[in-house]
């Protein structure tokens, strides 16, 4: 289906988009789900069922699948380090696509012993990407903060698939342990620990090369990453309040930064797909004023802000513009040259999806808010309305490089 | 990212100016004449030295350190790049501003920005290993010339 292209530290396109593709599929499951289900949305609390079946679609299914896709594709870029087992890489999909399947299908299920066998692929899965991302860490060569952000996630992911095992046993075996403050480190580490650290650590390299911008100062991000670090520390111990207040100091450095660096770049247009970063940005440092405040709204608004609001919106915000990007370097023909970018961004169909997107994130929000189901139904249908046109734009590219690019008349501005 | 290497900090320099100047292209959706001009004259100097520059003196030694896949991705660019430019340079010298020209324009502000995105993520950083300090000088000295 692609062209077999080794370059170097490029790794063949089908690799990381195989990541991207499963997780645009995943994001419409998480988001079918939740509308089939959204009466079940106000009352999700603690167990199993189509909701805890949906977030952890959306956690391992496209933000975990796609950070694996995105970091083993970017980080050699910044390390000068080449991905050196590509057979691992592969394994590590095969290993987490029907693992996030099975997960999925038994927490929706309320299946508890099928938990067992989905989280060991699973586990087996984030084992192995730790081993090819600790291996390209430890090799890496410059871009020493970007770095350090890989060796904190790699920590956390550590620490919480450790805890997610355990999380499993309780449910499967009834092991006595104490679940719920079990419950809040994992998820501490999964959102701000793993992958915060990860966004974090690549928006740094990532942002300033797609918006042209000089990178954001070294001592700001360092910084960055010691209050993030402590902030998690003291959340995933159970001191909420101070590991808040800790967390709200590094996001709101972590965005002065970055605007910093964004404001100083060379090509005006930032394109639609910064909203989107921009508005995750916001959503981050919501959700954490709402934990610092004991969670006004209840803690459903701080994970509606935290999951599709924070990670979920920047992560896709930063997948409209790379798919495409990759998609370029990757289908160079003799007869077309280099396709442009703009050649493999349909920018109203990426527009549609951001509308359809932040249409969900207020339906939700909203409706947890003020309690209503049928507000918090509409927000699903908009986010499983964006998520299939998220997943058209995927079709839209693979589609046009496969079938090849006449190089356009007219470019899309950014 | 900051340079140690003088002829990574020359590059840099140049590419900001690129970006700068294609920038305002871009911004004004290319129909600035005046501007067109001033685009193309800085092109043809670009193609001429700053792309032989890289493909005769630091292309092979992206190579030879082991990062060839990345220098034939930066050159198939330049030759699409230039293939663009000979056409756009040729219409600005006739005066010409309308829609080909624009969109001409457009294009290589888009084709320039790809390839100034990729070369300062992989070529800049990869000299500052790749050239050490007696190299540095005499490639500096030789883009100077």
């Amino acid at each position: 289906m692609f062209a077999n292209v080794a370059r170097s530290r490029l790794l063949p396109m089908s690799v990381p988009f195989r990541y991207f593709g499963a997780a645009a599929a995943f994001q419409v499951a998480a988001w079918a789900l939740l509308a089939a289900f959204s009466g079940e949305i106000l009352a999700f609390g603690i167990g199993l069922g189509p909701v805890f079946a949906a977030l952890h679609l959306v956690t391992l299914g496209v933000l975990a699948m796609s950070a694996i896709g995105a970091t083993l594709q970017l980080l050699p870029v910044a390390t000068r380090q080449p991905v050196r087992a590509l057979w691992a890489v592969k394994l590590l999909w095969w290993l987490l696509v029907p693992g996030v399947v099975l997960f999925a299908w038994a927490g929706a299920t309320y299946r508890p012993l099928a938990l067992g066998p989905a989280t060991m692929l699973v586990v087996l899965a984030l084992l192995i990407y730790s081993v090819l991302l600790a291996r390209n860490l430890w090799e890496a060569r410059g871009m020493k903060a970007v770095v350090a952000h890989g060796w904190a996630a790699l920590g956390c992911l550590l620490a919480l698939a450790a805890m997610g095992f355990l999380l499993v046993g309780r449910y499967e075996h009834g092991w006595a342990i104490d679940h719920l403050a079990l419950r809040k480190a994992h998820l501490v580490l999964a959102t701000f620990g793993f992958m915060g650290l990860l966004a974090a650590g690549l928006s740094g390299f990532l942002l300033p090369m797609l918006a042209l911008a000089p990178p954001p100062p070294k001592r700001w991000t360092y910084a960055v990453l010691s209050l993030s670090v402590v902030g998690i520390l003291l959340g995933s111990f159970g001191f909420l309040l101070p590991g808040a207040a800790t967390g709200l100091a590094a996001a709101v450095l972590h965005v002065a930064a970055m605007e910093r660096s964004l404001r100083a770049r060379l090509r005006p247009a930032l394109g639609p797909s910064f909203v989107l970063v921009r508005v995750s940005w916001a959503c981050l440092i919501a959700s954490l004023v709402l934990a610092m405040l004991d969670f006004p709204g209840g803690p459903l608004l701080f994970g509606v802000l935290l999951v599709p609001g924070w990670l979920l919106t920047f992560l896709l915000g930063v997948l409209q513009r790379i798919v495409p990007f990759l998609g370029s370097v990757h289908a160079f023909t003799a007869a077309g040259g280099t396709p442009l970018v703009s050649a493999l961004t349909p920018a109203p169909l990426l527009g549609l999806h951001g509308a359809l997107h932040l249409a969900a994130l207020g339906g939700l929000a909203l409706g947890i808010v003020t309690r209503n189901a049928l507000l918090v139904h509409a927000g699903t249908v908009a986010g499983l309305a964006a998520s299939v046109a998220f997943a058209a734009f995927f079709v839209f590219v693979v589609v046009r490089i496969r079938h090849g690019i006449q190089p356009p008349h007219q470019p899309a501005p950014a | 990212m900051e340079f140690n290497r003088h002829i990574s900090r020359r590059l840099h320099e140049e590419h900001e100016a690129t970006l700068a100047l294609w920038g305002r292209v871009e911004a004004t959706r290319a129909r600035d004449a005046g501007l067109l001009s001033q685009a193309a004259a800085a092109l043809a100097h670009e193609v001429e030295r700053h792309f032989v520059f890289e493909e005769t003196e630091l292309f092979p030694r992206l190579a030879a350190g082991g990062e060839g896949d990345i220098a034939a991705l930066l050159a198939e660019e330049h030759a699409t790049i230039r293939a663009a430019a000979k056409r756009f340079i040729a219409l600005a010298r006739e005066g010409r501003t309308d829609a080909e020209a624009r969109a001409l324009a457009l294009e290589l502000a888009e084709r320039l920005f790809a390839h100034v995105q990729k070369e300062e993520m992989s070529l800049l950083p990869a000299l500052e290993e790749l050239v050490d300090e007696a190299a540095d000088l005499e490639l500096t000295g030789s883009y100077s010339t």
